[in-house]
């Protein structure tokens, strides 16, 4: 866990490219459409973003403590964002809500990050614990039916048609137009999730950085066996890990609900794949990589549906997670693994 | 090494040679769904009619209303005939979820030697992917919902003359009347079309365009896929003084999660205008156009069916229910000639004759030869209010 | 299955990648007694080849006369059809050891090619009218996907174990999204597919050959899943095969040894994407299309539930899982009978009961007992306490319908509550798991009657969407329990 000062430069040179050669492609691509569209693109960018972000910080937090890909991340979001859903349900609707919309919301919040982090635990303990010294492919398997399993349940609880969060109806107030009537707007819901999101990382870092829980989780990462011979419980560790990132999980699906509105069950596998990417891109591993990581393919995301085409978005996506893997797997602020023999 | 590969090969070669004897064989002894599609059917006391509608996935709110209509048509028609009674069959093709099911729903209503004939598929797209399985059981489909207008030229999306009807007007209609009311009623200036790359959609989007063009409007075309959930990138392209975006789309709940992202982008003040996919209940952004079906709801039989579904008039299924009763009298008049017994060809032959006087949409229904109607009405254009509901405005 | 038995004499001998549990439990079956010992033993004794004579035969024939068209469309050609993805991905997986989740995008592939290559298309303006014959398209539709296999395999050098699952998984979701929407020459004619395609038509012998029955297509597919089995059979006893299953189990030692680890892994690619190539064009003509979502993930969990139940590496195992696997789920299709589905659903219900108490006689007559008596009970409390609770109708029941009448509690409104029944077995399932002895046999018979619940009041309006949920359970279990699946050898990874 600890980069050298070359590794680190290196790491920024990296980075220092990437953003040199979005902002010339931006460069040369805005006088067709003007800088304003350009920045229009990019607030889209960083809401996208930030709910990418979310779900990075889980596949991240879960690959660096166990080396695990929980493709049943995705899902758990999904299951978040129904979760928020039902609790709007619940409450009245977005036309006539029950009690105050400020309450209502952090209603929503609360219980589908306890929910899907409930769910998380349970994913955790039955479907991962029992396969932690089996041979490498089969966690990924049972992961493969996790996500499978998740999706067709919600599909059989909640049916197939679309769900409409309706989010601009409840929270009616509309946003900024920030230079003049044709400059760049920002919602206030953009806000709202924006804001939510950096203080649930803030959140997440105090808590990695200086709280026992913290320590111990860090500790298993380095090496599972050494820590439990001072006195730490991986499984308890692992387990606090598992609610922590699918409780972020659960509350990134309630920020997409609200901010495109629709919902259904299977939004959580291209979002998971989303997530993953950035948390490649970041670094896996690695919490602050994944905020990056997130912003970036957030951006990218938005970019590529602006300036090429709404379709071909989800190819750049993909190749960006394909070419990374393929030139430089640690991402852009991870250290490179040295596989043990 | 060498060897051993050589050996495989000759394995390799001897059953090959084996399987295609085998399947030249089987090819040319009796084939069984054409089988199911020549044979005699005795006609009996019940008689099947397979419907092919989207029942789940995101365009479930219309199909279950073709559905409904079906249905509704088959108790109206048992109630007097009780020794000809028709039985619905219904499959599932999940309109914007995958295509293939529509082709899988066709594929089993083709060997299923009871169903004589189909009401559906819903979508164009529909319509043109499962033609072959149609053709290959040789039975007759009558859509109340596709309008692209290639589906009945014989050529451009493939040959379904004879097999294909269907009981509403095309978009060769329906674009003119949208472009139109765009032009003299509303005024636009500057409109923004987003097709949703369905076939359907494509061919009304374009229609539309190609009028509004003509008339001097500005227009900008886009196209976003029937997946996406994401419009912020195309509303941010969308200029800040466009007067109108047509969504000719299937998707209700799209069309929904458009209007609310719209919102959420500063441009509430842009009106939606949509086309008949989007007529449900599941698109309820105030102010919104939408252009429609012909649907007469003063009809006697329309109004007691929203009397008998709680004053909800479901009007999008009301096509299909022309389509069961085509199907349905075209059955029974085969079925009459055969002396009890007829084929799916005697009922395709007796669908393209069929001359109804009137119907509860409103016009009499017979079919050109390529399967459209004769007679059609024009679209109706409503406005979507405060409620939800759709109040007709022109 | 190629794995060298131990010898009888040492049968504590620790053995690399075979586990002492297996290889005692490999002792156990050997000397039972009975009957049933003495047709294991003689299926041992059967080599390889002998075993799928046996077995071939036993899954094809039963199909050829009794059934319709539709079934023998839905189970015979789906069944062999996922017999040979099956094999081809056994290839990569099994053989080979590497995890290639982007497989069904050489299905896909396959499919598109041929679609292409025989048929006629409008795609945005283009017409693409090619009506090649089978014989030469087929051929080319395997070399393409033998190419693209080779490029995919190609990243497998640099990739080592769950960083190339990624990258195939990230592969096969790029296919579906190109064809979905993103292809920009509208080739593939995006989410409408292509449907106007050739049926199998062959030029052989200057004679017009068409494959145009449901009947010819089963033929030709049985005849490709034999060839297929013979050269992979071929195959994995040849010094190729051996060298997979050398750098399968120790990449290192193998290239220490001098076996080209790379140069393998990507041959394992290109056979596995031909033969996924070879169903594509198959699928494609009896389908008369060709879809993006044909080849989603959903197909690609399919085909890795027919893998792992059939057991990696073994190409028995793949005509076994796949006729399990295809069976069932096309018999939970909402096309077929309810009341076969319900049958299939009690007799799953049944066997896996009977396998969690299969050690002792004693208490599964218990929970048998008990599981009866407490469905009564429910029912009696029930129509005396809560009337609606019993008064609703079985859904479509055939001969079961007065047993379910009367055992299972049916609400006529059930809604919410089979909802939160259905979350409820699930907690009930899991604990099932956890629970040990005596504990086990108490709460048994109450998730049995719970589930009849469900599977009365929800599950069988949407078989459908049941079987993923079953398939997906299938493959979690199957990995905490027995990952070998059913044919497999299982293996011990040395970390």
């Amino acid at each position: 866990m600890i980069a050298t000062r070359q590794q680190r430069l290196g790491n920024f040179a990296g980075l220092g490219l990437v953003l040199v050669a979005w902002v010339l492609y931006a460069v040369y691509a805005s006088p067709t459409q003007g800088w304003t569209f350009f920045l229009q693109l990019t607030v889209n960018g960083i809401i996208l973003g930030s709910i990418y972000a979310l779900i990075a910080l889980g596949y991240s937090m879960v690959y660096g403590i166990l080396k695990l890909l929980n493709f049943a991340h995705g899902d758990v979001y999904m299951i978040g964002s129904f979760i928020g859903f039902g609790v709007l349900s619940v409450l009245g609707g977005a036309l006539s809500p029950a009690i105050p919309v400020v309450l209502l919301v952090l209603c929503m919040f609360a219980v589908a990050m306890i929910g899907s982090g409930v769910l998380g635990l349970v994913i955790e303990r039955f479907a991962y614990r029992p396969l932690r010294n089996a041979p490498r492919i089969a966690p990924l398997i049972s992961a493969l039916g996790v996500a499978f399993f998740l999706e067709n349940s919600a599909l059989l609880l909640f049916g197939a048609q679309y769900r409409n969060y309706d989010g601009y109806d409840l929270i009616s107030f509309n946003g900024i137009h920030i230079g003049g009537p044709t400059g760049v707007f920002v919602s206030y819901l953009g806000v709202i999730v924006i804001s939510s999101s950096v203080a649930l990382m803030v959140a997440l870092v105090a808590l990695v950085r200086w709280t026992r829980f913290g320590k111990a989780m860090r500790a298993v990462s380095f090496d599972r066996e050494a820590a439990a011979m001072m006195g730490i419980d991986p499984d308890r560790v692992i387990a606090t890990t598992f609610f922590v990132g699918s409780a972020l999980a659960g509350a990134a699906g309630v920020m997409f609900g609200l901010v495109y509105s629709q919902i259904y069950h299977l939004i959580g596998f291209i979002a998971g794949l989303k997530g993953f990417t950035a948390a490649v891109v970041g670094g896996i591993g690695s919490i602050p990589g994944a905020m990056l990581g997130g912003l970036l393919v957030g951006m990218t995301e938005s970019w590529a549906k602006g300036y090429l085409n709404g379709n071909v978005a989800d190819l750049v996506v993909f190749g960006i997670l394909i070419g990374f893997m393929l030139i430089r797997p640690t991402g852009l602020l991870g250290t490179p693994a040295l596989q043990k023999v | 090494m060498l060897k051993k590969l050589g050996a495989v090969a000759v394995v390799a070669a001897a059953i090959s040679v084996a399987v295609s004897t085998t399947a030249w064989g089987s090819a040319k002894g009796p084939d069984r769904v054409s089988a199911a599609a020549a044979a005699k059917v005795t006609c009996g006391k019940v008689r099947t009619i397979g419907v092919a509608a989207p029942l789940t996935g995101p365009a479930a709110s219309i199909g279950v209303e073709q559905l409904h209509w079906a249905k509704y048509w088959a108790a109206r028609w048992n109630r007097k005939h009780k020794s000809a009674r028709i039985k619905i069959v219904s499959g599932d093709t999940q309109l914007g979820v995958d295509t293939a099911f529509a082709v899988k729903v066709a594929h089993s209503f083709a060997s299923n030697s009871k169903v004589l004939a189909v009401v559906g598929p819903a979508g164009s797209q529909e319509v043109v992917a499962s033609t072959s399985a149609y053709k290959g059981g040789s039975l007759g489909f009558i859509s109340g919902s596709a309008t692209r207008i290639s589906l009945t030229d014989g050529h451009t999306d493939g040959n379904r003359i004879g097999y294909f009807y269907r009981t509403v007007p095309n978009d060769g209609v329906q674009a003119p009347r949208v472009a139109n009311y765009m032009i003299k009623t509303l005024k636009w200036k500057r409109v923004y079309i987003i097709d949703d790359q369905e076939t359907y959609s494509q061919g009304l989007a374009d229609g539309v365009q190609a009028i509004l063009k003509k008339n001097g409007v500005t227009v900008t075309r886009d196209s976003i896929s029937q997946q996406a959930s994401d419009f912020s990138s195309v509303i941010a392209k969308i200029p800040a003084n466009t007067q109108g975006v047509y969504i000719p789309w299937q998707l209700a709940p799209q069309a929904q999660a458009f209007g609310q992202q719209l919102k959420a982008a500063g441009k509430s003040h842009v009106t939606l205008f949509g086309s008949d996919g989007l007529f449900s209940p599941d698109w309820k952004i105030a102010g919104s156009y939408d252009s429609f079906f012909p649907v007469s709801p003063s009809n006697a039989t329309v109004l007691a069916y929203v009397k008998a579904h709680n004053g909800n008039g479901e009007y999008f299924g009301s096509p299909s229910y022309v389509a069961a009763q085509v199907d349905t009298l075209a059955i029974t008049k085969a079925c009459t000639l055969g002396h009890g017994k007829t084929t799916r060809a005697a009922v395709r032959k007796q669908i393209a004759k069929m001359k109804l006087k009137s119907s509860i949409l409103g016009f009499p229904v017979s079919f050109s030869r390529g399967g459209d109607l004769h007679s059609p009405a024009t679209f109706g254009i409503y406005q979507i209010q405060k409620d939800g509901t759709f109040k007709p405005v022109g | 299955m190629a794995e060298a038995t131990p010898p009888p004499s040492a049968p504590s001998a620790t053995q690399i990648g075979v586990d002492s549990w297996v290889t005692e439990s490999d002792e156990r079956r050997l000397h039972r007694a009975g009957a049933w010992g003495a047709v294991l033993r003689g299926w041992e004794r059967l080599p390889p080849p002998g075993k799928l004579a046996l077995v071939t035969p036993a899954i094809a024939v039963p199909f050829i006369p009794i059934v319709s068209s539709g079934n023998l469309f839905n189970y015979g050609i789906f069944i062999l059809l996922y017999a040979l993805l099956g094999l081809g991905l056994n290839v990569v997986v099994g053989f080979a050891g590497l995890l290639d989740l982007g497989y069904v995008a050489f299905f896909g592939f396959g499919a598109y090619t041929f679609a292409f290559l025989s048929g006629t298309h409008h795609e945005k303006g283009h017409v693409f009218t090619h009506h090649w014959p089978a014989e030469l398209s087929i051929p080319v539709a395997i070399v393409l996907c033998g190419v693209l296999g080779l490029f995919l395999g190609s990243t497998s050098r640099r990739l080592l174990g769950d960083y190339l699952a990624i990258v195939t998984l990230f592969f096969g979701e790029a296919f579906v999204v190109f064809t979905n929407s993103a292809d920009p020459y509208g080739v593939t004619n995006g989410s409408n597919g292509l449907a106007n395609i050739d049926p199998l038509k062959f030029y052989a012998f200057g004679q017009h050959l068409t494959i145009a029955s449901v009947r010819g297509y089963y033929w030709f597919l049985l005849g490709c899943v034999i060839v297929v089995l013979v050269v992979l059979h071929f195959m994995s006893e040849s010094r190729t095969g051996r060298a997979w299953k050398a750098s399968r189990e120790d990449p290192l030692a193998a290239e220490l040894m001098g076996i080209p680890v790379n140069r393998l892994k990507i041959t394992a690619f290109i056979f596995g994407a031909g033969i996924a190539g070879l169903a594509g064009t198959v699928f494609a003509a009896a389908q008369t299309g060709a879809f993006p979502q044909n080849f989603s993930t959903q197909v690609l969990i399919l085909i890795y539930a027919v893998v792992i139940l059939g057991g990696v590496g073994s190409l028995t195992g793949m005509l076994v899982g796949a006729a399990v696997i295809i069976a069932s789920n096309q018999v939970l299709d909402s096309t077929s009978p309810p009341n076969l589905q319900r049958v299939l659903f009690y007799a799953a219900l049944i066997i896996g009961f009977a396998l969690m108490f299969r050690s002792s006689w004693r208490k599964l007559a218990v929970v048998a007992a008990s599981t009866v008596a407490l469905g009564f009970a429910a029912h009696a409390i029930a129509s005396a306490a809560w009337p609606r609770g019993v008064h609703g109708s079985v859904t479509s029941g055939g001969f079961l319908t007065g047993a379910i009448k009367h055992w299972v509690l049916l609400p006529t409104n059930p809604g919410r509550i089979a909802d939160y029944v259905y979350v409820l077995v699930i907690v009930l399932a899991v604990s099932l798991t956890q629970l040990k002895g005596w504990w086990r046999v108490a709460l048994a018979p109450f998730v049995f009657v719970f589930t009849a619940f469900l599977w009365e009041n929800l599950l069988i309006q949407q078989p459908a969407v049941t079987r993923y949920v079953l398939f997906g359970a299938l493959l979690i279990v199957l990995m905490a329990i027995r990952p070998q699946g059913l044919f497999g050898t299982a293996r011990v990874e040395i970390a």
